[in-house]
């Protein structure tokens, strides 16, 4: 066999494996009332410290992280690296304002960021543009971790439609009839294989290579070469005098958006205790230390013989320089094992995106305006079918339309979703807002950051769009992520708009929410702890009743 | 932050966890603290290595600050919100 088909057959055995656990995911920590969204959709609110920490980690750092980080830092050097500190600072801001998401959730069963809006400003169209945004963003991210297969599979020579189309009906099986049980539980595989890929990755590589100071040197050879379309260098080692803003604020707008993505809000949710969530921002950053190298991969293709070749050859398509990496540097087994992390690393979060976002739909669009008095089975129908449509929509997106096309929508998407920064977080902590105000500050917001990012050509490029996710700001003259000065404009407009209402006295809603449910902690909701053995119980439930559980 | 509902006991508790969070914060976001090559460790420009050494030290900050609020909220075991709870979910 070729190495190619070696690394294929492991692929295959691996995507196998992956889908009976989907599958089998079902049974796992069952409750009695499996139909309401609760279960389906947050897996029954009872995730302890440890799958919470698998949870936030496999929906968090996704295959397009493992191919899209490296593939900056290959591109254009340091200023890639933003990833590092951006995934560092992230924990302290979760830290803040998370636990207090999570005990006003708890205590008035709110399953989505929207509907916490809903309840806290009383405010349908606020809660709407909070469900609206969400969706909008989320649906380019799907599509973007099958670029991030496609990148695979393209280097392992495999063509055509129909292997993407294969993984999508198989994930829209399990995710139908597990929920958010299946990628919780398939995080564990996705985890342990990204882990084993990154170390013997950092082990092994660099001792093939000539050590880490040749990687650096050469990369920094490779990076200071003229751009022709430029006439500038690739990139550097550092960054740049003028891309310290760019740099910093990439960081931050990117942090602060994070925990905005429904599929992130989804991963705290389902935790069953409130502490659990500051404990994890303690253990989560081992995820980011593993991104810190997975980025460095990228200075490693620079270094590695004939991968930049093989890259240029293909397009010059950065996305393919890690793939390339592990076919010319691993024995083709390793290689196997490493390209089934990336993706099974896609559809994890492939599987935790479509249920947030079916999550949203169902509460606060088709509960809301469809049918107010759906019953919880009927609400948990309609995610399932709402969490097919998506991942359909996302896989017509990527077959259909041009690649480049999703990735402009989810550099888009990233700007949409700080947006709902405002009326997420500060509602948290304060009601002074008008929530007029913020649904102002918010479209102001939104129409500002869509048409700079669209006016914005790529570097050498005059005329094209989405060139890049930062600009230049006017009178401060920096360049900053586009995100966040939208997010400031969104902050003045609220509070100037605010100042007004108040002074118009226009009605402030009815806020249903009390300070003591921002710092409530009520113990799991119900069910003694299942041990994880019960999943390799294949036998059918009788008549759907869990069996009963005996004590240790 | 949850100051608001500190009692006075915990104020101090809190402006420690805010310190110890905003530390990673500003060491991070601040570019001119690492923008350089050298001194370089183990084969890594400075601004890799700095950078990635802040991994384990958010860490340890964001353990030490849960521990702390543990300890604060230990002091609130039986405060008047977890009994507004009860009622609302009695009522």
């Amino acid at each position: 066999m070729s190495g190619n088909a070696v690394a294929l057959t492991i692929v295959i055995v691996m995507f196998v494996a992956v889908t009976l656990v989907g599958f089998a995911a079902a049974r796992w920590r069952q409750a009695e009332d499996r139909l309401h969204l609760n279960e389906w959709g947050l897996g029954g609110r009872g995730f302890g410290i440890f799958i919470t920490w698998f949870l936030l980690g496999g929906d968090i750092y996704t295959a397009y992280t493992f191919i899209a980080v490296p593939a900056l830092v290959y591109g254009v050097g340091a200023l890639g690296f933003f990833a590092v500190p951006y995934t560092i600072i992230v924990f302290p801001i979760v830290f803040v304002f998370a636990p207090r998401l999570w005990s006003v959730s708890r205590v008035h069963g709110y399953v989505t960021p929207a509907d916490f809006v809903r309840g806290r400003y009383g405010s349908h169209g606020l809660a709407l543009a909070v469900a609206v945004t969400g969706i909008l963003a989320t649906m380019p991210y799907i599509a973007l971790q099958l670029v991030g297969i496609q990148a695979v599979l393209t280097v392992l020579g495999v063509h055509g439609d129909w292997p993407l189309i294969i993984a999508f009906v198989v994930l829209a099986g399990y995710t139908w009839v597990s929920g958010l049980r299946a990628p919780a539980l398939i995080a564990f595989i996705k985890d342990t294989l990204i882990y084993l890929m990154i170390i013997v990755a950092i082990l092994y590589i660099p001792a093939r290579l000539g050590g880490w100071s040749h990687i650096f040197s050469t990369a920094g050879t490779h990076l200071a070469q003229i751009n022709p379309k430029t006439g500038k260098p690739f990139g550097s080692l550092t960054v740049g005098p003028t891309a310290v803003w760019a740099y910093s604020s990439l960081a931050l707008g990117s942090a602060l958006a994070l925990f905005m993505y429904p599929h992130a809000v989804t991963g705290v949710l389902a935790s069953r205790r409130r502490y659990a969530i500051r404990f994890n921002t303690a253990i989560l950053p081992a995820y980011t230390l593993m991104l810190g190298f997975v980025a460095l991969l990228g200075y490693m293709a620079l270094a590695a013989p004939g991968v930049p070749q093989a890259v240029k050859a293909h397009g010059a398509n950065a996305q393919l320089a890690v793939p390339f990496l592990f076919q010319k540097m691993f024995p083709p087994w390793f290689a196997g094992v490493a390209y089934s992390a990336i993706i099974i690393g896609a559809l994890v979060p492939a599987a935790i995106m479509s249920i947030a976002a079916a999550n949203l739909f169902t509460r606060n669009i088709y509960k809301e305006y469809f049918n107010p008095d759906a019953t919880p089975a009927q609400q948990t129908r309609v995610a399932q079918t709402v969490s097919l449509i998506v991942k359909l929509g996302a896989l017509i997106f990527v077959l259909a339309l041009s690649k480049t096309f999703s990735i402009n929508l989810q550099l888009l998407g990233g700007i949409w979703i700080l947006q709902t920064f405002p009326a997420i977080v500060i509602g948290l902590y304060t009601r002074w807002f008008h929530h007029w105000a913020l649904l102002a500050g918010w479209a102001v917001a939104m129409a500002y950051g869509t048409i700079v990012a669209y006016s914005t050509p790529a570097p050498g490029v005059p005329g094209s769009h989405f060139g890049a996710s930062t600009a230049t700001v006017p009178v401060f003259n920096h360049t900053v992520y586009i995100a966040l000065t939208a997010l400031v404009i969104n902050l003045v407009v609220a509070a100037v708009l605010t100042g007004v209402f108040r002074l118009a006295k226009l009605p402030a809603g009815v806020d249903e929410t009390l300070p003591g449910h921002y710092h409530a902690d009520p113990p799991g909701l119900r069910r003694p702890r299942v041990p994880i053995t019960r999943l390799t119980v294949s036998s059918p439930d009788p008549g759907g009743q869990p069996p009963v559980r005996h004590g240790p | 932050m949850a100051q608001h509902r500190a009692p006075s006991k915990h104020v101090g508790t809190w402006i420690v966890i805010t310190v110890l969070l905003a530390a990673a914060l500003i060491g991070t976001l601040w570019v001119p603290f690492y923008n350089h090559l050298t001194p370089a460790l183990g084969g890594f420009p400075f601004f890799y290595w700095y950078q990635l050494l802040w991994v384990p030290i958010v860490a340890i900050l964001a353990a030490a600050a849960y521990l702390l609020s543990r300890l604060a909220q230990r002091g609130n075991a039986a405060s008047a919100q977890s009994q507004e709870y009860d009622r609302r979910e009695a009522g």
